[in-house]
């Protein structure tokens, strides 16, 4: 069995904790925006475009969590090349991986559901595109506060650095 | 610090693999917790997306003002019919019928369309609604033969649609309103025509039995939307119990212009009613006239879209007034219901409805447009 350091084993939690729940979080909402957009769909072959535009919106969570994964997967020493991590920076990596996860996860699932109701929107009023965008981008911020602080721990909390 | 946490770790008695076994565990239990009550407004939400965004796509392509305008400007049914033409949803139905029954066999699928869209918990009373066309086709079947009518001639009045869609053409070819009762046998509609029957050999009216199927069709349609468990459904009872008390607030009002007394109407009335219950419309069927009615109405929703045409009812004597009223109401109370759950009910409630009208409406223009010189002004106050 490959031996790995508590610290690095730590860091992997946190990097399943990044992708899992950001990732959730974004497959709800993006399967909240795109049941939207197929009904709309069915009805107006033009809303295809759109459609895909706000399907595609809350898959931005899921590529947060996946490159604070892999920040963490690399820089612990988990894929090769390092000597591990000391145990406090991986309790710090589980810090990392819950804070750009739970953003994520809610982020996600806020995202589809204006993106849901957006394509609704839309569909009946094609006025409705550009304030659709917008109130769609707004739940973006919360992924993008966890995404700033999973960085700011990776740096100060000994892993980046 | 290593060296601390090291400490803390072994000092509650934990190894290294343990500690981490523990992190795990507290992980899954968090991740648990925050998914289980995540998904829960999810799963409230999920079912309606798809439904929703394919009524407001269709709420979209609904009629606006200013389409309704140059409806009304037309100088006769023939421009009225060109103009729906041109509109996609009204197109194909007039290639195959003329006007008025293409608008109901446009009614008719759409109530079809929301039925088969809508999601499984609310599905029921669409369905139900779905068959109005049913009730529709044996009335004008009853009507056609107690006036006589040919196969050919009853086959223009039905709608190709509903539940009857297959026997349609061999209920046109009866020859008697029993015929048609008898030739129902099997149906759901069997047991209320066959015990309104006699009271039609009596009478040699179908006014009982109409009124039976009406009976029948609104009672199904209560029972279909009841225990209110979730906000969607509220909303849905709530809408369906609307047109129930609607529908025997028309009826009541209607008799009593007539002069009837509370055992001629009762047998007509669902006494289970929805804001109007069983001893409210015992109430308001023993009322000595419509004047009574109104007022004793005091209290309930339906009150101040009545009392606010009394004037015109004093005036004209005619209780159309107070029919428009009440459906300008439905209208109205739809709409409220229709922005209460957005991604719910909401959407499928408020095109429904907006559909209901705009066909309402096209009858409205269409039959104005018939009669010679009949004023614009007169056909925009008409109009719901």
């Amino acid at each position: 069995m490959v031996e790995i350091a508590l610290g690095t084993a730590l860091a992997a939690i946190g990097a399943g904790v990044a992708i899992g729940f950001a990732g959730l979080g974004s497959g709800l909402g993006q399967g909240m925006a795109a049941a939207g957009s197929v009904g709309a769909v069915a009805e107006d072959n033009d809303m295809f475009a759109r459609g895909i535009i706000f399907s595609a919106l809350p898959e931005t969570q899921a590529i947060y969590g996946f490159l604070v994964a892999i920040l963490l997967l690399v820089f612990s020493g988990l894929l090769g090349g390092g000597q591990g991590l000391p145990t406090e920076a991986g309790i710090v990596a589980i810090g990392v991986g819950a804070s750009i996860g739970f953003a994520g996860l809610g982020s996600g699932m806020g995202q589809g559901m204006a993106a849901a109701s957006s394509v609704g929107a839309i569909v009946e009023d094609n006025d409705m595109f550009a304030r659709g965008i917008i109130f769609s981008a707004l739940p973006e911020t919360q992924a993008i506060y966890g995404f700033l602080i999973a960085i700011l721990l990776m740096v100060f909390g000994g892993i980046l650095g | 610090m290593a060296d601390g946490i090291a400490t803390l770790i072994s000092s509650v008695g934990l190894t290294q693999e343990t500690f981490l076994v523990f992190c795990i565990l507290a992980v899954l239990v968090v991740g648990a917790v925050v998914v289980i009550i995540t998904s829960r407004p999810i799963l409230d939400i999920y079912p309606y997306l798809n439904p929703s965004a394919r009524v407001r796509a269709r709420k979209g392509r609904l009629f606006d003002e200013k389409q309704i305008s140059e409806l009304v400007e037309t100088n006769d049914v023939e421009e009225v019919e060109n103009y729906l033409k041109g509109v996609p949803e009204y197109a194909d139905v007039l290639d195959a019928y003329p006007l008025d029954k293409a608008l109901d066999v446009e009614r008719a699928n759409t109530y079809d369309f929301v039925a088969r869209v809508a999601p499984k918990d609310i599905k029921d009373p669409f369905v139900v609604m779905s068959k109005k066309s049913d009730i529709d086709n044996i009335k004008s079947l009853l009507t056609a033969k107690e006036v006589g009518l040919g196969p050919e001639e009853t086959r223009e009045l039905l709608i190709p649609s509903g539940s009857l869609y297959d026997e349609l053409d061999s209920l046109a070819d009866t020859e008697t309103v029993t015929d048609i009762v008898t030739s129902l046998d099997g149906t759901e509609y069997a047991a209320a025509l066959e015990d309104a029957l006699p009271q039609y050999e009596e009478t040699n009216m179908v006014l009982p039995l109409e009124s039976a199927l009406d009976k029948y069709y609104l009672g199904k349609l209560l029972r279909s939307s009841d225990v209110p468990s979730d906000e969607n459904k509220q909303i849905l009872y709530s809408y369906v119990g609307t047109q129930v008390d609607v529908a025997n607030l028309k009826l009541i009002i209607r008799a009593k212009q007539d002069g009837l007394d509370y055992d001629a109407i009762a047998p007509y009335i669902l006494e289970e009613g929805y804001q109007l219950r069983d001893w409210k419309l015992k109430d308001l069927m023993e009322s000595p006239d419509v004047t009574n009615i109104v007022s004793g109405l005091e209290g309930t929703k339906y009150a101040d879209a009545l009392t606010d045409v009394m004037p015109v009812y004093n005036e004209t004597g005619s209780v159309a007034v107070f029919e428009k009223a009440l459906d300008g109401y439905t209208s109205d109370y739809s709409k409220s219901l229709a922005s209460k759950k957005p991604l719910g009910i909401g959407p499928i409630i408020g095109y429904l409805s907006q559909k209901e009208n705009e066909i309402k409406n096209l009858k409205i223009i269409a039959r104005a447009k018939r009669e010679a010189d009949f004023p614009n002004s007169k056909i925009m106050e008409m109009l719901i």
